[in-house]
């Protein structure tokens, strides 16, 4: 009996064809291999994000109501929709400062560890921690140690005698994304700390020795040699935080809602909100907001990438 | 002289690590306290001893504040996304690393683009899709969102891996009369553990922690994943400090009892994607 090639080789072993490619491989196995993937991946993702573009030009209300509208939906963002604009400013400031932070302080940290502090294997498990936290659990403990009343964060003050400076930070606008901010690093510190502590342990210690024998500060070998040696992990990072922050939701949504007085409200909270909680009853406009954030982001994605590029890599 | 001076000198170092492990390990034990203690004891004095402790608060959230409902909602949605997207991403990841066939390229584009798609991109037209295969409202729709948007990471991460596995071993396998099923099965299989290792444990923390999916997808209480049922109950229970912080910990132990013994296994699969 006959069977066909592909059929063979997929079936079982011994009636392989009689040439050796492992390279190749008839078109039922490569169905067999990717169709799960991307069945699921073409029905709820690509799909989706289709389906989120065509929104973007329609109204949708309740009741299968579809209605096209054209640009009307960009037009009202851009032009008429104060608290879009209120949005794009706090996630904007939000994320110049936490990817900065993120990337500023990770480096500290893991430098920290790197100098051979006392415990570093520990301390790193340590630091490490709140990365695996929930940021449901790491919400309500911040919400917690912001609390006027008994929160850690006043306390702390009183402690220090400097009590004046109790405020109650979240319930107020001008403190209240600040605080968030403090949260959002307390968790990802410990992320770009791992990281830069890998890439520091890569790097070639004849060089950081060579830089000891030249009696080079601590902080002309950091600017001068640890800084631009590490450029690769440094441009990874900044475009990884950047991605995060211009997304961020869910610490914003539980801990303050996007209040008080839209302080907090960034783009993604604000098309949540629009979405599932205005009465407007139209998912057409919050994906307006989405699309135009998502074509911003990959803007500053592809403008971060080639101007931090390295352009000659470094040989060591 | 010597041993005095670097001493000094690595003063402020001591100091600011001393200050910073205080800082993140500080609130984590804080919550530990509070959720043996009960709010009347907590609103006393906030910065208390749990003594006595009170374990049978970890009884009471499990059964009467619905925890165990929302402990076994995550588990099942967790361990069935994790264990679908581990295989489909596995066999996607080692068809892409192994064979030449025409449109390669373009399915890893395709899958990989999913690196950079905001959830708020998808979110409400998975609403409306949920919506119209009645899947709106069920683990089940769910766990297919989760696989979804998880396989992009994990074929980036075991592709790479996988992409550097010798060929030869594939050519002796060949030669052997190895299925290309059985070649997967018995060499990249075996070979990849460390990676499937990596990836595992990166959606296994992700999804039990996941929030904004779960939030837009699920409305009933007796569905609701681990981070949704404790925004539920603090948001009805806001001033039972006590009971919120032992929901907190139920979801915090499962991670620490697990991080206490893989703590090296979590942090390289937490930054698999980010160290290249």
């Amino acid at each position: 009996m006959s069977v066909p090639g592909w059929l063979s080789r997929f079936a079982g072993r011994g009636q392989a064809r009689p040439e050796i490619d492992a390279r190749s491989a008839g078109i039922a196995v490569l169905v067999v291999f990717l169709a799960p993937a991307l069945l699921v991946y073409a029905g709820f993702t690509i799909y989706p994000v289709l389906r989120t573009f065509y929104n973007a030009f329609h109204a949708i209300k309740p009741q299968g109501v579809v209605e096209f509208v054209g640009l009307s939906n960009f037009a009202t963002l851009l032009l008429a929709d104060p608290i879009f604009w209120k949005a794009v400013a706090n996630t904007s400031v939000f994320t110049i400062v936490a990817t900065i932070v993120d990337v500023v302080g990770g480096l500290l940290l893991a430098l920290c560890l790197f100098a051979r502090a006392p415990l570093a294997p520990l301390l790193r498990v340590v630091w490490f921690t709140p990365v695996l936290m929930s940021y449901v659990v790491v919400g309500i403990l911040w919400v917690w140690i912001f609390d006027y009343d008994w929160g850690l964060a006043n306390a702390a003050l009183r402690w220090l005698g400097l009590g004046a400076f109790e405020q109650s930070w979240l319930g107020h606008p001008s403190t209240a994304l600040w605080s968030v901010l403090v949260a959002h690093e307390w968790k990802w510190l410990g992320f770009n700390m791992i990281v830069f502590l890998a890439a520091l342990h890569a790097l070639p210690s004849e060089v950081l020795g060579a830089a000891e024998l030249d009696n080079c500060g601590w902080f002309a070998k950091l600017v001068y040699i640890i800084a631009p040696m590490l450029r690769g992990t440094i441009v990874n990072l900044l475009v990884l935080s950047f991605i995060g922050k211009m997304m961020v939701f869910d610490l914003i949504w539980i801990m303050t809602g996007g209040g008080p007085l839209w302080s907090t409200e960034t783009v993604s909270t604000y098309v949540y909100k629009r979405a599932f909680e205005w009465n407007t009853f139209d998912l057409g406009y919050p994906s307006a907001i989405a699309v135009l954030w998502f074509v911003i982001i990959l803007v500053f994605i592809a403008i971060m990438t080639r101007l931090l590029r390295q352009r000659e890599r470094l040989e060591f | 002289m010597q041993w005095g001076l670097q001493q000094v000198r690595r003063a402020p170092l001591v100091l600011f690590v001393v200050l910073y492990t205080v800082v993140t390990g500080g609130p984590l034990l804080w919550v530990a306290t509070m959720s043996l203690r009960t709010t009347a004891e907590i609103f006393k004095d906030p910065y208390g001893l749990p003594m006595p402790a009170h374990w049978e608060k970890f009884a009471e959230a499990w059964t009467k504040s619905n925890y165990g409902t929302y402990f076994w909602n995550s588990a099942i949605v967790v361990v069935i996304a994790v264990a679908l997207v581990t295989v489909f991403g596995a066999l996607a990841a080692h068809c892409l690393a192994r064979y030449n066939f025409r449109g390669n390229r373009v399915v890893r584009f395709l899958i990989l683009s999913g690196l950079v798609l905001p959830p708020q991109l998808v979110m409400l037209a998975l609403f409306q899709i949920l919506l119209d295969i009645n899947l709106y409202n069920t683990l089940t729709g769910l766990i297919l969102v989760y696989v979804a948007t998880h396989i992009a990471m994990t074929v980036y991460i075991l592709e790479g891996f996988f992409a550097q596995i010798p060929q030869d071993l594939f050519d002796a396998a060949r030669m052997d009369g190895y299925s290309d099923f059985e070649i997967f099965w018995r060499v990249t299989m075996p070979i990849g553990k460390p990676a499937i290792f990596t990836t595992v444990t990166l959606n296994f923390i992700i999804l039990w922690n996941e929030f904004l999916f779960a939030v837009v997808l699920l409305t009933d209480d007796d569905k609701r994943t681990l981070p949704l049922g404790i925004m539920h109950f603090t948001g009805s229970h806001q001033l039972d400090v006590g009971m919120v912080a032992t929901g907190l910990m139920i979801a915090i132990l499962p991670i620490i009892a697990i991080y206490a013994f893989f703590s090296e296994t979590m942090i390289k699969g937490m930054t698999a994607g980010a160290v290249r």
